[in-house]
């Protein structure tokens, strides 16, 4: 055996397989919690303000990025977006094979820093960056208070 | 807390508070699986052991017999050469009278572990295991020794096929 004949599949010698549980439940936090019991409860979209430096932010956060405030001001984020960039996925999370291709956005709003990575609800060949897009949220009785609260972006009918 | 700050900034949560839903949250579980092998050498010598044996391997550079048994040599910087097998008896280099088992549990009646180094690998080179069929008083460095396997029916591959090592009877 030299140096080249490397082994790169455990499996071919003794070996032992297993699965790490690492289990967890990840909290949303102060500005987070705002944000999705407003969107669960009221499905509004809410950003965080910075009075001083006359920012606001999504998903809104706790203190401003530029000059360190904390921030207690929360204002509703325009209806409409625009989506700064698309991608179609062909496989989900655990790398297997899609029936459909999805399509995946990221949306911007005017005068807000950050933005939503989500769905974006349009035929993959219909995907752009440019689109006007609104959200489209599931019924209240199936808000959990999770992005997922969110179906997506769809075209803004105008 | 300490004696200046009696409550610090911020919002605690409880268990309960993340069990009944009283603050949004995501759950999730990661398939994190894992294969870990124990790679050419110590996959040979976990065989042999199945087979009531120790092997080595030889670096013809320094003229070293390996045990256990690797695929490159750390002194010459170099793959190592050949298989070989080496004896289960040996002699006892150090070893511990321990008051705690292998989970750190307090014990009454100690128990021996050590290292061996054994016979027909170069100097110092050897295995950990415990020692058996002997006191506290009585086991010594210098103690010659042999390996006390379990027998082949009961054998796994694993460093456990050997019970302990008991003092090399002379007869």
């Amino acid at each position: 055996m030299t140096f080249l004949d490397r082994t790169t599949d455990a499996r071919k010698f003794r070996h032992w397989e297993g699965n790490v549980e690492a289990d967890y439940i990840y909290t949303s936090g102060v500005a987070g919690e705002r944000f999705f019991v407003t969107l669960r409860d009221e499905g509004r979209m809410l950003a965080s303000r910075c009075t001083v430096c006359k920012l606001d932010y999504l998903p809104p956060r706790m203190f401003c990025e530029d000059c360190f405030a904390e921030l207690t001001e929360f204002v509703d984020v325009p209806r409409a977006g625009r989506v700064a960039a698309v991608t179609v996925a062909h496989i989900d999370r655990t790398g297997a094979k899609l029936s459909h291709p999805q399509v995946w956005a990221f949306v911007t709003f005017e005068g807000i820093r950050g933005g939503l990575f989500h769905r974006l609800l349009v035929a993959p060949k219909q995907a752009r960056a440019g689109l006007s897009v609104q959200v489209r949220l599931k019924p209240r009785n199936g808000r959990t208070g999770t992005i997922a609260d969110i179906e997506g972006f769809e075209p803004v009918r105008s | 807390m300490t004696a200046r700050i009696s409550r610090w900034p911020g919002i605690e949560l409880r268990a309960a508070d993340l069990i009944e839903g009283k603050v949004t949250q995501t759950r999730f579980r990661p398939d994190a699986k894992y294969a870990w092998s124990a790679g050419e050498a110590m996959s040979r010598f976990l065989e042999e052991l199945q087979n009531g044996r120790f092997i080595a391997r030889t670096c013809h550079k320094c003229e070293r017999i390996l045990f256990p048994p690797r695929m490159f040599c750390e002194e010459c910087f170099r793959p190592t050469d050949e298989w070989t097998f080496i004896q289960d008896t040996g002699t006892i280099e150090t070893f511990s009278v321990s008051y705690l088992d292998t989970d750190a549990k307090r014990i009454v009646e100690p128990i021996l572990v050590g290292v061996v180094s054994l016979d027909g690998a170069s100097p110092k080179m050897g295995m950990m295991h415990y020692f058996g069929e002997m006191t506290k008083e009585e086991i010594r460095i210098g103690m010659r020794v042999k390996a006390e396997w379990k027998p082949p029916g009961d054998r796994r591959g694993s460093v456990l096929d050997i019970r302990y090592f008991r003092p090399l009877r002379e007869d």
